[in-house]
């Protein structure tokens, strides 16, 4: 069956989820008032104190983008504002507020069912579920409910409306004959007595009756199709729809440009004059110009419209008031109003809210811009955009008026027309087999019935595909890890290693345990405990490095050594880095300069020749010139310890005894290693190098709030080396044997390169088993470059050796060209929380977080509630962010790498001028699974619960199903889900396939997602 | 004598036959409905710039044994009416080859970072018939001997620049953009055809070496004033091509096509094509002082604006785009002087440093974040716009709204051209009800 209009048919479509323009949103009639009210009780307490404009303004917030500047990349729910509501409606209503898709298109998830990633048997689970007890009722003699659902759901019925159905009907086959894809029943009741080879001519008979039947009875149908609500228009789509006035033209270019050069971090080198005295007061003195007039036709107007603000003395505010009045919005129409001008350039809008929520995270200068100016400066163009139409359209009377009758609304939806309601009977008529005898036997009630019905179905498609689609997978997962993998501890472990809980880590930490059998593994929040603000020894300014909910109160440098014999060497190399500093900047300012800029390029200009050939065609080379490690990352010291002074950030320099004592046991207890330590314990944090990826931070560590988390696991490693430290921790019973050493490290996720400091403190008797733990390391990292390898189209699927994978995913990262350093945290999909031997063995395929916790040692859910605080809503923020990004690539995530173009230091626009992007680009996307994240405990049902329930965040969650919570139990196999409406015991559904390992035998040569295995390691058995 | 000319008709043979027969054979496989894979498109690509990068290497040894001497190779014409003639000439000289080779090389470098970077993008194969569109129409642009050569590779480039404008299609602002783009390049390539038609009629002869390479015969057969018209015609194509003042507006908005074509057109070559055949035209304009004043205030003037709005640029792409305009303006201004050896080798280094600058431009925050370390630590002072730097608000406002060029432009040319095509649309949607639209009611 033809399907027009689908982006995908002959077109090049960019994203798998792209819809065609008339089925775009259908389905999802909600109306959008109530999301407003929900979401806005919250923000209410909260601007309490606020003067009535800031209350609205505050509204407006809430609604915007939450990123702030793209160097420090946090991932966080994209629909944070819609958090209240259950997830299945504020999908629809974000969508219809942010004009977004709510999940993915019908079209998408038949081809998944076609593919079996959707199986029949889900598909019949979440139909028993939808229709509850009305699941076998007879609509009339023929259809039975289930089947009617079941069919339609699984064979379609193609969307047409208007032109298009005209076409089908007309000119395409759709009365040509009967559908080729009708169940074998089906195709026996509408052409009955004949094989299913029967000549085409008569079945276009059949189907032409059998549309002439139906449109007799669609008129004969009491039913009354529901007219969807016109989608939320604003002043700008009435103006263009009215008048063909575009104000996107006018004044969008204008506010664009204003607002990015009033927010620039240094990109310019000439910063707008007198940015500290406000958004507003710089706007209007800019724009109040007499040059300001030559900025388009419109612009004479504003010149009137500053001019009387002048006159009056108005700050943003009033203006913001003042605009208000003018366009005659009344009280009750203005957070509505103010809500749709906010969210027309919602990237800038939600930069300028960052910077005033947060104005700490500015990278350089926290400018003072408010939403509230911002908003001001946006109507003072909008009306003299506004008053310039009038007057082009000879329009009389105030703005107010103007505005009103711009108010009709726009052209109504068109009324569905009877071959646009007989459609859809039509085509489920075939799918249950419905001939046109039977149709016309059908009373006007039972067909209003059945439209009804289809009228149901079609708003419910999606979400119920959608609800088979993650069923699938997450069950999957509870079969594998209620079986577990290879559950024989090695006793005791040869050496330890404390990764951080990103699900990027499953991979590595598996090839470890299938190197060396004897290792242990764990996960902890990359930061492990150690909230800091950190400054490199060759960084020229501090940062934090701590999940983004913590402020750190610490502040931690690296020293560079300062040897008696170094010292020359330091000198020297003090001395070039100051001429190559000065080069640099030279070069940096000089070749965009008039004078200096024609001497460099006329004499230099012709020696970018070198470093463009060898970056572009032979990418691999920098790394011979730039070998990793730094040459003096090993011989520096972190300023670990506490000292006087107070330090250019946080509160105090280093940390006390008690402070770091604190740090190891919180780490440690949960993890339940206080006990039982190997002598060498590796701690390795992570972090991601990529060139011409302003998105590079989004790979880092989200647990370092978007920093490297290698700072905080040399920080961590030191604290437990500390013997003061031990003696305060063996005083609250926490063990530390005296010959056990940790080691810090860090590995680098695009590049594969692991890192470890202080190597030189690590005691002589250690030393080999230091180097049988690095030599594990390195095995481990090159397999695991090679399962990473499998993912990337560019790289061979067949086998590749381990060197050829590492130099690949190396490669990657220095390439000007690659626009996939990695696939950072795409194909996320779950969360493990207990011991590791519950999930050791499992090939997970890098979809699951795993953190260590040890429920033995937590009778109370103490520690599993601190631990739930700390990381839920990291892992949910990821979880989310990726989901929202896949769903919708160019609403909810930034589209396509390929235009971007840093604007500000602050984010990435679209080309020469558009809104701020936000979210992630496809490429980190395009090989994710969206489904919502589910977190398995190893704790008893009742304790998790309890917990959930005591976390109101978490909590709110769980019961609007944006993740969802299982409990393993501790001493069985037993496996219940946590629901908001209570718990669901789970009953395993399939076996777990086992694989002879190592993994490489089950990923290899194979490229998309894998089922979840056990993989038996040969030498593993031995352990 | 003959094994030395059969160099250069290799040359220029491979140069111009191998992105065309690449080109044809995407055609007809993209007819065929058999669209060659990304791997097959990447490693044609890559064959076809090599044999161009060797061919116009060996072309510049050759022309550097026989010392620079012009080579002009006739391949008949394309049509003749009567006496008048449509010739398929090529020029061989230092600079002719020297801009097809650093156009040729260039093209390589970029063909290979483009099928890295557009790796999985759904226009792929577009992108490259684009690319190989421009790498012939700027090579034919370079060796061209004759006005209809010329024209036809200056087409061949404008078209190619406009399709990748809008290489994004499904996004408005793209699809804006490029319709400006192209208004203003159909202005100026009118200019360009009004010089073709008007040496023709009055000289009788599209031969650009009348122009390009001998002053003495340009001048014997066009009186003063003949000259004077065709030299302000190509300056006029010049201008717009080159985004010379005051059609510079189009320059910024070119930035929506995929960061590798934004380099090579906007970095790299489309922007000095107009130096290129200004420094050829240099024997035409020698002889007249007002066209080449003309120029030179043209050039003063397109310098000066763009270092004073590239200054507040806060894109990067934009802020590269205004730092290239100021060069060209300088170039153009080196060329009115007569300075050509300068121009030459201004052109080159600023397209090669452009190049670069603009490939790794989505690399800013990595090397920013990498300078200010290395110059803090460096202790040379701060990274920062010098706080001593006041602009005055009206110089600023100037400067951010980019001397208002758009605007200007707007009323001027841009709007007119549009409103015929919104009518043409609005005429499209009620003669025919276009599927996919689904705005019209059934029967």
């Amino acid at each position: 069956m033809a399907e027009p209009g689908h982006a995908g048919d002959g077109g090049e479509a960019r994203f798998p989820n792209e819809v065609a323009r008339g089925e775009k949103g259908e389905g999802f009639d909600t109306p959008i008032g109530q999301a407003v009210d929900a979401t806005w009780r919250r923000v209410d307490s909260r601007a309490a104190t606020q003067s009535e404009i800031g209350r609205l303004v505050a509204k407006v917030g809430h609604y915007l983008p939450a990123q702030g500047p793209i160097s420090v990349f946090i991932h966080h729910n994209t629909l944070h504002a819609f958090e209240d509501l259950p997830f299945e409606d504020a999908v629809v209503q974000a969508g219809q507020r942010f004009g977004c898709e709510p999940l993915l298109s019908e079209r998408v998830y038949r081809e998944e069912l076609r593919a079996g990633r959707i199986s029949g048997r889900d598909l019949e689970a979440v139909l028993a579920l939808e229709l509850g007890g009305g699941a076998d009722e007879w609509l009339t003699a023929h259809v039975q409910r289930r089947e009617l659902w079941r069919r339609v759901l699984v064979h379609g019925i193609p969307p047409a409306k208007g032109a298009d159905l005209k076409w089908l009907l007309e000119e395409g086959d759709a009365l040509q004959g009967l559908r080729p894809d009708l169940p074998g029943d089906a195709r026996q009741r509408l052409a009955p007595g004949a094989g299913v080879s029967r000549l085409s001519a008569e079945d276009g008979t059949l189907a032409r009756a059998l549309w002439a039947a139906c449109l007799r009875a669609v008129s004969g149908s009491p039913h009354r199709p529901a007219v969807s609500p016109p989608p939320p228009s604003c002043l700008r789509d009435r103006l263009l729809a009215h008048a063909n006035l575009d104000l996107d033209e006018s004044i969008r270019p204008v506010l664009i440009r204003f607002v990015a050069a009033f927010l620039d971090q240094g990109i310019a080198h000439v910063s707008m004059p007198g940015r500290e005295r406000g958004l507003y007061a710089c706007f209007t003195e800019l724009y109040g110009h007499r040059l300001a007039g030559w900025c388009g036709d419109w612009a004479g107007e504003l010149a009137t419209l500053i001019a009387d603000d002048r006159a009056m003395g108005q700050n943003g505010e009033q203006s913001l008031t003042n605009s208000l009045d003018d366009l005659g919005v009344p009280e009750i129409e203005r957070v509505e109003f103010l809500v749709g001008e906010g969210l027309w350039l919602r990237g800038w809008a939600g930069m300028v809210h960052e910077f005033e929520t947060r104005p700490d995270r500015a990278p350089q200068t926290a400018v003072p811009a408010t939403l509230t100016e911002f908003l001001a400066v946006q109507l003072l163009l909008t009306r003299a955009a506004l008053r310039h139409a009038a007057r082009t359209l000879k329009w009389v009377g105030s703005l107010g008026e103007v505005r009103a009758s711009l108010g009709a609304p726009l052209p109504a939806q068109p009324q569905t027309s009877t071959p646009e309601r007989t459609w859809p009977l039509f085509q489920a008529a075939q799918l249950v087999g419905l001939n046109a005898t039977m149709v016309e036997a059908m009373s006007g009630e039972e067909i209003g019935r059945v439209e009804a019905e289809l009228e149901l179905l079609r708003t419910a498609a999606r979400r119920l595909f959608h609800e088979a689609y993650e069923r699938r997978l997450r069950h999957r997962f509870y079969d594998a890890v209620v079986a577990g993998g290879a559950p024989r501890l090695p006793s005791p472990p040869t050496f330890q290693a404390i990764f951080c809980i990103d699900e990027r880590e499953e991979s590595i930490r598996r090839h470890l345990e299938e190197v060396e059998p004897g290792v242990e593994t764990f996960g902890t929040a990359g930061f492990f405990g150690v909230a800091m603000y950190f400054q490199g020894a060759h960084a020229a300014r501090g940062r934090p490095l701590c999940p983004v909910a913590i402020t750190p109160r610490h502040f931690v440098a690296e020293d560079a050594p300062s040897g008696s014999a170094l010292d020359r060497v330091v000198d020297l190399r003090a001395a070039w880095r100051w001429v190559a500093a000065r080069a640099r900047k030279g070069l940096h300012t000089g070749t965009r300069t008039f004078g200096r800029g024609a001497l460099l390029t006329t004499l230099l200009g012709i020696t970018a020749v070198v470093p463009l050939v060898l970056r572009v065609l032979f990418p691999w080379l920098r790394r011979s010139i730039a070998p990793f490690p730094l040459p003096w990352s090993s011989s520096t010291r972190l300023r670990l310890e506490r000292a006087p002074g107070t330090p250019p950030l946080g509160e105090h320099w280093g940390f006390t005894l008690e402070e770091m004592g604190e740090i190891v046991a919180s780490q440690l207890e949960p993890m339940g290693l206080s006990q039982r330590l190997a002598p060498v314990v590796l701690v390795l944090g992570h972090g991601s190098s990529s060139l011409n990826n302003p998105h590079e931070s989004a790979h880092d560590c989200g647990a370092c709030g978007g920093g490297q988390g290698g700072p905080n696991a040399r920080a961590f490693a030191q604290m437990a080396n500390d013997p003061h430290v031990r003696a305060l921790l063996a005083a609250r019973g926490i063990r530390i044997p005296e010959e056990t050493w940790f080691v810090g490290g860090q590995r680098n996720t695009a590049s594969n390169d692991v890192l470890f400091y202080d190597e030189d403190l690590v005691p002589h008797p250690l030393r080999a088993l230091l180097a049988h733990a690095q030599a594990c390391v390195e095995t481990a990292r090159r397999r695991e470059a090679h399962e990473r390898a499998r993912r990337f189209e560019s790289a061979p699927a067949s086998w590749l050796p381990d060197d050829t994978s590492l130099l690949h995913v190396q490669a990657r990262s220095v390439d000007l060209a690659q626009t996939r350093p990695e696939y950072g945290h795409a194909t996320n999909a779950f969360c493990v929380i207990g011991r590791r031997h519950r999930t050791r063995g499992l090939f997970l395929d890098r979809r699951a977080f795993l953190i260590s916790y040890d429920p033995e040692t937590d009778s109370d859910g103490e520690r599993l509630s601190r631990l739930l605080t700390a990381v839920g809503p990291v892992v949910v923020g990821i979880s989310l962010e990726y989901f929202f990004g896949f769903v919708d690539p160019c609403g909810y995530g930034c589209g396509t790498k390929l235009p971007h173009n840093v604007t500000g230091l602050l984010g990435v626009m679209d080309g020469a001028q558009s809104d701020l992007r936000t979210g992630l680009p496809w490429q980190m996307l395009e090989i994710h699974e969206p489904v919502r994240l589910t977190v398995v405990v190893e704790a008893a049902p009742e304790t998790l619960e309890r917990v959930l329930r005591a976390n109101a965040y978490l909590w709110r969650l769980i019961l609007g199903r944006w993740v969802f919570f299982a409990a393993l139990d501790p001493a069985g196999l037993r496996l219940v889900e946590i629901r908001g409406g209570g718990q669901i015991p789970y009953q395993a559904e399939e076996p777990v396939q086992s694989v002879l390992g190592p993994s490489r035998a089950h990923y290899a040569d194979r490229r998309g997602h894998l089922p979840f295995v056990r993989v038996a390691c040969p030498s593993a058995e031995g352990g | 004598m003959t094994a030395a000319l059969g160099v250069p008709h290799l040359s220029v043979a491979v140069m111009l036959l191998a992105p065309a027969v690449l080109l044809g054979t995407l055609a007809v496989t993209a007819l065929l409905g058999r669209r060659l894979g990304e791997r097959a498109v990447g490693t044609l690509v890559r064959i076809v710039m090599v044999a161009s990068v060797v061919a116009s290497g060996t072309a510049l040894v050759e022309g550097a044994t026989r010392g620079w001497s012009p080579v002009v190779l006739s391949y008949g014409s394309w049509f003749s009416a009567g006496e008048r003639a449509f010739a398929l000439d090529f020029v061989l000289d230092l600079s002719s080859l020297t801009f097809a080779a650093l156009a040729v090389g260039i093209c390589g470098v970029v063909s290979v970072f483009s099928s890295r970077y557009l790796h999985r993008e759904p226009g792929f194969y577009r992108y490259f018939v684009q690319l190989l569109l421009f790498t012939l129409g700027i090579t034919l642009v370079a060796l061209a001997g004759s006005i209809e050569v010329l024209f036809a590779g200056w087409e061949l480039m404008g078209l190619s620049s406009v399709l990748l404008v809008g290489f994004f299609h499904e996004r408005k602002s793209p699809v804006v953009n490029a319709i400006r783009v192209l208004a203003v390049y159909r202005a100026s390539d009118a200019a360009m055809l009004s010089a073709a038609v008007l040496l023709h009629h009055w000289a009788g002869s599209g031969s650009l070496s009348l122009l390009f390479t001998n002053s003495a015969a340009a001048t014997a057969q066009l009186a003063p004033w003949q000259a004077l018209t065709i030299a302000l015609l190509v300056v006029a194509a010049v201008a717009g091509k080159s985004a010379l003042w005051p059609f510079s507006g189009w320059l910024p908005r070119a930035m929506e096509g995929p960061t590798p074509s934004s380099a090579v057109y906007y970095g790299a070559l489309s922007i000095h094509a107009g130096c290129f055949l200004l420094l050829r035209a240099e024997p035409l304009l020698s002889g007249l002082p007002v066209a080449r004043a003309l120029v030179a205030m043209l050039g003063v003037a397109t310098a000066l604006y763009a270092a004073r709005t590239g200054r507040v640029q806060t894109d990067v792409k934009s802020a590269l785009s205004y730092a290239a305009l100021t060069q060209v303006g300088i170039i153009v201004v080196e060329a009115a002087l007569g300075w050509t050896t300068v121009a030459f080798v201004h052109l080159v280094g600023n397209a090669s440093l452009r190049l670069l600058q603009f490939l790794s431009a989505p690399n800013v925050l990595h090397d920013h974040h990498e300078l200010e370390d290395e110059v803090v630590r460096g202790g040379v002072g701060s990274l920062h716009s010098n706080p001593t730097v006041k602009a005055s608000p009206g110089w600023y406002l100037f400067a951010l709204e980019r001397g208002f060029a758009d605007a200007l432009l707007d009323r001027i040319v841009v709007r007119p051209f549009r409103r015929g095509v919104v009518l043409l649309d609005r005429m499209d949607r009620v003669l025919v009800g276009r599927p996919g639209s689904g705005g019209e009611v059934g029967p």
